[in-house]
């Protein structure tokens, strides 16, 4: 369960750093949003507006953040990259605790989808259920429209060779932010649909950032099945160690983080790009 | 390095050292910030050592922080609770953490860019975890609490670090009682890592670092071994880092695990980037006025912390180089200058 | 004859399927000033930064001075004399063009590392000696107060250059040394590379045949990562299957 919540978090996180090669610290802060602003609608309007507007606010956020500030570090150094958005992360999720306050914030589970269902081996509550579907279902259409559409094309052909998808024709800029824009609209609906199961509080943003970076490095910076591949198997990990060795279950991502970094840095499924010397 | 220069740096750095806390007073500062602000300096002033001279950004520095205060703190109630001795906490907590940063360093100094950030991440959360769940020797989320810091030995005296200076009115600059021994000390220890540092980075070792950080590839195909240089920056690093740390937690006479979180490693982060990266005083400066805003704004307002985010978001995008390091410019001008006056005709 | 400097045997480098060097015998000896010459992609630039340690070799050995070394790093190879100039300058451009020799020259004195961190290297001679023997014999002592970056892009090839020598090798290893420069830069580089071929060994990858042929003692030719021929340059214009390797049988003029 906790696994598809890092896939959808650290799908939006690979593809902004395969596609854009940024390295986004403020992912986290991205999902905090599409909490807050998730759990504001949903509690006036209802869950299903709530999982609507948060992923698209968040994702004018990106725009605006991009637009603004972070196309003007996309060919600079990972350092200062991963500086700024660090910057960025801190001044929102501060603004959110301003906003919102301190404590933490429960969701409103819509009634209907409060019952257990019966699969059959297990009941199993209804939300995480169609959490999970919806998951599913985000996945594969996100990899629909980067594999059969034109514009998926011109987004994978930009990071191929930028120059000459804009010698094509190619709108590399909207091409950009487009990516931007969806890595973070994940990232926030991923915030809204989330919380009924996790609660909200400000940190939220900083205790999923560490863990995506796991899940990606893992996976493999930029690869999209690896963010998949990733996201599950450190859920996996995570309930397995806990059951087994309940001592270990926080340090133990850690550990597999590390040790994917040394032996194979470009992940399960990453490109193997010269990384080491 | 001429002696003119030599007596500039010392003279100003003592007046510095010396004028800190009264020169704050006014403004709502107090002898314990001051002296904390110089034990955390000393972190970032390492952690310096390795961004902005080795240009290696370590997300991981609170585990070098975190680890030698509860290795001095362990020492004295743990380790050795019937001969406690300042200088073993001290140097205990310094040695362990060094030897943590040669072993790590080896293993981190293979990776490049965000591979590098997010493995010393990865074994600062390891750390942490370490210590939060190792309950018999850390006692887990309560930290150490309240121990007995021996005084400091020295020769034949006994000296109390908790001493308070005899009283002196200084007006609105506050009173000299206000300080303990602890700043002296502080500041002594400060001077002495302050020179230690500036020597570094003008010495033979200090240009191929930089050289490296320049060019690595150039570097390595002129005979320079990039690795070691880099685990020697990541142990010196570490080693101060250490030495602020296990100074934290003699002074504090505590610890407790957020020591070692991110929000730490990210604290060190932002003083130096706001400071001013490749300078030596940058890192002081970043953290005094950092650490002044977290205390004298918090109690203020709310947002300090939203301000804090802001001005470091503002120096990156506009003042790359941090507050200090606009000077840094036309020092390399003059530099250039005085080289190629001496390879004249 | 003068002993072998620099010899290769089977050596190989492949990129999983694709083989850019294979089954490469080659043998310098010292003193000697060999052309390494091919059509593109032949695998030139791959066999040099074999030979320089940049690349690791996936097959076979390379031996200098009788002495195995494939399992050596870069900066090892170069504490043992050979050098490499890079094909696009490659420079620490913020610093001056002298800082850029003496930074070699350090090299050379001090070994891979040294931990001298009280000692600043302006104390030391003999960096500066070196430096400035360096760049008096590329011929650029004028310029050595300039910001490498603001240099042309003929001037930073010769400090590249300047930059390898200052490293004390016994061999030097030129990539495409010309490429890019004007008539007049060509020139100057000819005569340059000739003074240097009087004291060191010196491999040179370029395309500009009319220098190839007036400056080599020996010419090897690379094709699609394997030896094709070898001989005096006179042998090579001669002969036929080298003539065919270069569309339409060029081998006067640049190629």
């Amino acid at each position: 369960m906790r696994g598809l919540v890092y896939v959808a978090i650290a799908l939006g996180l690979t593809i902004v750093f395969g596609m854009l090669r940024l390295v986004n610290f403020a992912h986290g802060a991205f999902y905090a949003i599409g909490a807050y602003v998730g759990l504001v609608v949903a509690e006036h309007y209802g869950l299903a507006a709530g999982l609507i507007v948060a992923p698209l606010a968040v994702a004018l956020f990106a725009v605006v953040l991009d637009r603004t500030l972070l196309r003007f570090f996309y060919d600079r150094d990972p350092t200062a990259q991963i500086l700024v958005t660090f910057g960025i992360a801190i001044v929102v999720e501060e603004s959110l605790r301003l906003i919102f306050g301190g404590t933490t914030r429960s969701y409103p589970v819509p009634a209907a989808l409060s019952t257990s269902v019966n699969l059959g081996f297990t009941l199993y509550p209804a939300y995480r259920l169609c959490f999970a579907v919806g998951i599913v279902v985000i996945v594969l259409a996100v990899w629909v429209f980067l594999q059969r559409t034109n514009f998926g094309l011109i987004v994978r052909a930009s990071i191929r060779d930028r120059t000459m998808v804009q010698l094509l024709g190619g709108n590399v800029d909207l091409a950009s932010t487009t990516i931007f824009a969806l890595g973070a609209g994940l990232a926030g609906l991923a915030g809204a649909a989330a919380s009924p199961i996790y609660s909200v509080d400000p940190n939220t943003g900083f205790s999923f950032l560490v863990p995506s970076f796991v899940v990606v490095v893992i996976g493999g910076l930029g690869s999209f099945w690896g963010a998949v591949l990733g996201g599950l198997l450190v859920g996996e990990l995570q309930s397995v160690t806990t059951l087994v060795f309940p001592a270990a279950s926080d340090v133990v991502i850690y550990i597999a983080m590390a040790l994917v970094l040394l032996i194979r840095p470009s992940g399960l499924l990453g490109e193997s790009e010269v990384i080491r010397g | 390095m001429t002696v003119a220069g030599e007596l500039r740096f010392y003279g100003l750095t003592i007046l510095g050292l010396i004028l800190f806390p009264f020169l704050i007073h006014p403004i709502g500062g107090y002898g314990g910030l001051a002296t904390e602000v110089l034990i955390v300096g000393i972190g970032s002033v390492g952690f310096n050592l390795l961004l902005g001279y080795a240009g290696l950004l370590s997300y991981g520095q609170a585990m070098f922080y975190g680890v030698g205060a509860y290795v001095a703190l362990l020492t004295v109630s743990r380790f050795f609770p019937d001969h406690p001795n300042f200088w073993l906490a001290l140097a205990l907590g310094v040695a362990f953490v060094t030897l943590m940063a040669f072993v790590i360093g080896m293993l981190v100094v293979r990776l490049y860019g965000i591979y590098f950030s997010l493995l010393t991440l990865a074994f600062a959360q390891m750390f942490f975890f370490i210590v939060f769940k190792w309950r018999d020797l850390t006692q887990g989320d309560d930290g150490l609490q309240g121990i007995t810091v021996p005084a400091m030995g020295l020769g034949p005296w006994s000296i109390d670090l908790t001493t308070p200076f005899p009283a002196l009115n200084l007006g609105p600059f506050g009173d000299l009682s206000d300080l303990h021994y602890w700043y002296a000390f502080a500041a002594l220890v400060t001077l002495a890592v302050l020179a230690f540092m500036r020597a570094l980075v003008r010495s033979q070792f200090g240009e191929v670092l930089g050289a490296i950080r320049d060019n690595e590839e150039r570097s390595a195909l002129i005979g320079f071994d990039p690795r070691r240089y880099k685990v020697a920056a990541f142990v010196i690093a570490g080693a101060l880092t250490g030495l602020s740390g296990a100074l934290r937690g003699l002074y504090d006479t505590s610890i407790a695990p957020d020591a070692l979180t991110v929000e730490t490693s990210g604290n060190f982060v932002i003083y130096t980037v706001i400071g001013g990266v490749k300078t030596l005083f940058g890192p002081l400066v970043g953290t005094g006025l950092i650490m002044y805003l977290q205390n004298v704004l918090s109690a203020k307002t709310d947002a300090w912390r939203l301000i804090e985010g802001l001005i470091f978001v503002a120096v990156i995008v506009f003042l790359p180089g941090g507050i200090l390091g606009a000077r840094r410019k036309s020092a390399r001008a003059e530099l250039a200058k005085a080289v190629s006056a001496k390879a004249g005709p | 004859m003068s002993e072998i400097i620099l010899e290769t045997k089977g050596l190989g480098k492949s990129f999983g399927a694709f083989a850019a060097n294979a089954d490469i015998d080659f043998t310098v000896r010292e003193g000697e000033l060999r052309a390494v010459i091919g059509p593109n992609g032949a695998g030139k630039t791959t066999f040099f930064n074999l030979l320089s340690g940049v690349a690791t070799a996936t097959a076979g050995d390379i031996f200098f001075e009788g002495r195995r070394i494939t399992p050596l790093g870069g900066p090892r190879r170069v504490a043992l004399g050979i050098a490499k100039a890079f094909q696009t300058a490659n420079l620490y451009p913020d610093e001056t063009v002298l800082q850029n020799c003496r930074l070699a020259a350090l090299a050379r004195t001090q070994g891979s590392f040294a931990f001298e961190p009280f000692r600043p290297s302006r104390r030391l001679d003999e960096v500066d000696r070196i430096a400035h023997e360096a760049l008096e014999l590329v011929d650029m002592t004028a310029l050595a107060g300039a910001r490498a970056g603001d240099l042309s892009h003929g001037d930073k090839k010769r400090v590249d250059i300047a930059v390898a020598i200052a490293t004390k090798p016994k061999i030097l290893l030129l990539d495409e040394p010309v490429a890019g420069m004007s008539l007049e830069e060509v020139r100057k580089t000819d005569a340059l590379i000739r003074g240097l071929a009087k004291r060191m060994t010196i491999l040179l990858i370029e395309h500009d045949m009319t220098m190839i042929m007036g400056i080599s003692d020996s010419i090897t030719v690379l094709h699609q990562g394997k030896i094709l021929a070898e001989g005096t340059p006179a042998e090579i214009r001669a002969n036929q299957r080298v003539q065919e390797a270069y569309l339409g049988g060029h081998t006067e003029g640049h190629v």
